[in-house]
């Protein structure tokens, strides 16, 4: 037994050291790989130079492309995987429901709504940044969500935690409805065909506008998150037979429900805010990762941190290259990938 | 744990739950709760596992009063089987009562030895050592139960609390469970169902329409007139040939 337990800390450990050698990979491989057919050796020169100063000669154009515009793009696209992963893990252990993800839970809406305010109907006058919209409109989603969700489990109260997990869900998407519509009749009202095409596109996820002044604030919301979880990860799985029994387990259920959920849609406001509502994430990295490392949240999440990020940053390259000339949203790919793995974690999931 | 109950009301959206329940529980005894449907048995439990704070009175842990504790203090304290607790989780047996531990860890402090062989023994108790390694989903429901018992006692608790723990389950496994439960050396409170498997319990409280109506060994409590007000039946107590009492019902009253 002692054995057993010695190899499984050292694969950790190995697998610890993994974690950022494949994250540098991927996002290595997002910077080479793009519409426009770049040298690899200029990709490594490049930022060669930007990062000791090699002082390799390379084509300005190429090296701008690099390192201002694909670099920032994969880095940030790391981070929004990594994070909208994290926001699964920590909604699906702590309502007990499967199905929890930003997505459903209204909160992506939200955000979005609350970003479309700001940028097309020109709510706050220019004082409020589109994040803060966001952020605002995912806060406001999340507390509809639950206030409705209150409202139709008679408090949620004490042992009713599993009817309070399945209001929250109903909650979630009459919620996510209503902010979707908001948002529709906030582009038909004040947007111009152009701007409404531009919006369309950002809402299903678009990362091309992505510079190194984004990067600061999603590296530091997913990190953060990332911290927060692993933090709380005892917490978390004492979630495992529901909230009575974390309660029963010493856990202070409301406080650490009430900083994870806040927590968690502060990263959806920031990561909306800068990419749009990218789908499916949520939903099936954590479970995928359920399947491969167990249910622990001391291993689940770092491996969906690491596989969302990876995720996203394949995704991301796969949207700017499949279509000759032309950029998908990253939306579109991720729920090309993500409902047919969904599918078949569902039917797995029933089979055994 | 010497557990003291002095006045306790509990009330759910303005409607009295439990009123003036006042009760004292020896240390190492093994205390029934009996009652018909929604007299209360429940949220006794809950008060005492501190998920309920009562809306007036108190609950004394050895002295200590309980709604002053705080949580982590109390989980080391007093451990929790829940009715009917499920997860759609994968979990192997070990890592569900590994949970057990987690008022023993915080995020700092890692898994150390005590903590494996509180698990240990905690599995030993319960007689499933031999499954640890087993998936939760592939338990039978007395495997299951045995396995929150388990999660409890790797909480090295000194009063254990099980609300109703053979509901559901076939005979054989409700006799064993409570076989089980009789033998365990902590301070126990049962919510039971079977009035005759209250029967091996040192002292039983009876609780109708949330009022504590007696609380004493089985044998005083369970006569003719309790089973008839209380319970709603017609109902007799036997000296069965072994010298323990039996009940036998004939029809609702």
């Amino acid at each position: 037994m002692t054995m057993a337990v010695g190899a499984a800390t050292v694969a950790r450990a190995r697998g610890l050291w993994l974690a950022p050698l494949i994250l540098g990979l991927a996002i290595l491989a997002g910077t080479a790989i793009g519409e426009t057919r770049l040298p690899f050796a200029t990709v490594l020169r490049t930022l060669a130079n930007h990062l000791w100063d090699a002082g390799y000669p390379v084509d300005g154009i190429e090296a701008g492309i690099i390192w201002s515009y694909r670099l920032p793009r994969a880095i940030v696209a790391a981070c929004c995987g990594a994070g909208l992963a994290l926001t699964g893990v920590v909604l699906q252990a702590l309502l007990r429901n499967p199905l929890a993800d930003p997505y459903l839970m209204g909160l992506s809406a939200g955000a979005s709504t609350g970003a479309v305010l700001v940028t097309v109907a020109g709510v706050g006058g220019g004082a409020i940044s589109m994040s803060l919209g966001a952020l605002a409109g995912a806060l406001l989603a999340f507390g509809c969500v639950v206030a409705l969700a209150r409202a139709v489990s008679g408090g949620a109260g004490g042992g009713r935690a599993t009817q309070a997990a399945a209001a929250i869900i109903l909650a979630g998407i009459a919620g996510s409805q209503m902010f979707n519509a908001l948002t529709a009749f906030t582009i038909a009202r004040s947007a111009n065909a152009e701007q409404a095409r531009g919006i369309m596109f950002w809402l299903m996820g678009n990362l091309s506008g992505i510079r190194w002044e984004d990067v600061a604030s999603c590296t530091l919301v997913s990190l953060v998150g990332v911290g927060l979880c692993l933090w709380h990860r005892r917490g978390l799985d004492a979630f495992s037979f529901g909230a009575d029994s974390a309660a029963s387990l010493g856990i202070n259920v409301p406080a650490l429900r009430g900083t994870l959920v806040t927590a968690t849609a502060i990263m959806v406001g920031v990561l909306v805010s800068k990419v749009g509502a990218i789908g499916f994430v949520g939903l099936v990295v954590p479970h995928a990762m359920r399947f491969l490392v167990g249910t622990r949240h001391d291993r689940l999440v770092p491996a969906s941190a690491l596989a969302g990020a990876v995720f996203l940053v394949a995704a991301d390259v796969i949207s700017r290259v499949i279509v000759p000339g032309q950029v998908l949203p990253i939306g579109v790919v991720t729920a090309l990938v993500g409902a047919p793995a969904f599918a078949l974690i569902l039917v797995r999931g029933a089979r055994r | 744990m010497r557990v003291d109950v002095r006045d306790l009301c509990a009330r759910i959206h303005r409607t009295p739950i439990l009123t003036d329940v006042s009760l004292c529980i020896e240390a190492g005894e093994l205390f029934g709760l009996v009652g018909p449907n929604g007299s209360g048995k429940s949220t006794l439990m809950r008060c005492f596992a501190g998920l309920r704070r009562p809306s007036a009175g108190r609950i004394l842990a050895d002295g200590a009063d309980l709604a002053r504790m705080p949580g982590r203090a109390r989980a080391r304290r007093i451990a929790l089987v829940e009715q009917q607790a499920d997860t759609t989780d994968r979990l192997t047996v070990r890592e569900a009562v590994e949970l057990g531990r987690v008022p023993y860890l915080s995020p700092l402090r890692g898994w150390g030895a005590a903590d494996a062989a509180a698990v240990a023994d905690a599995l030993a108790a319960v007689e499933m050592t031999g499954f640890a390694t087993r998936h939760w989903h592939t338990l039978s429901g007395g495997e299951r139960q045995r396995v929150h018992i388990a999660r409890a006692l790797a909480q090295s608790p000194d009063l254990l609390l099980l609300d109703e723990p053979t509901n559901h389950l076939d005979i054989r496994h409700q006799l064993s469970l409570m076989a089980l439960v009789r033998d365990l050396p902590v301070t126990r409170v049962v919510a039971l169902h079977d009035l005759n498997q209250a029967m091996i319990c040192d002292r039983i409280g009876v609780l109708h329409q949330g009022r504590l109506v007696a609380a004493a060994p089985p044998d005083e409590v369970l006569d003719e007139g309790v089973l008839a007000r209380v319970f709603g039946v017609a109902g007799t107590s036997h000296l069965d040939h072994d010298g323990s009492r039996r009940l036998c019902f004939s029809h609702a009253l």
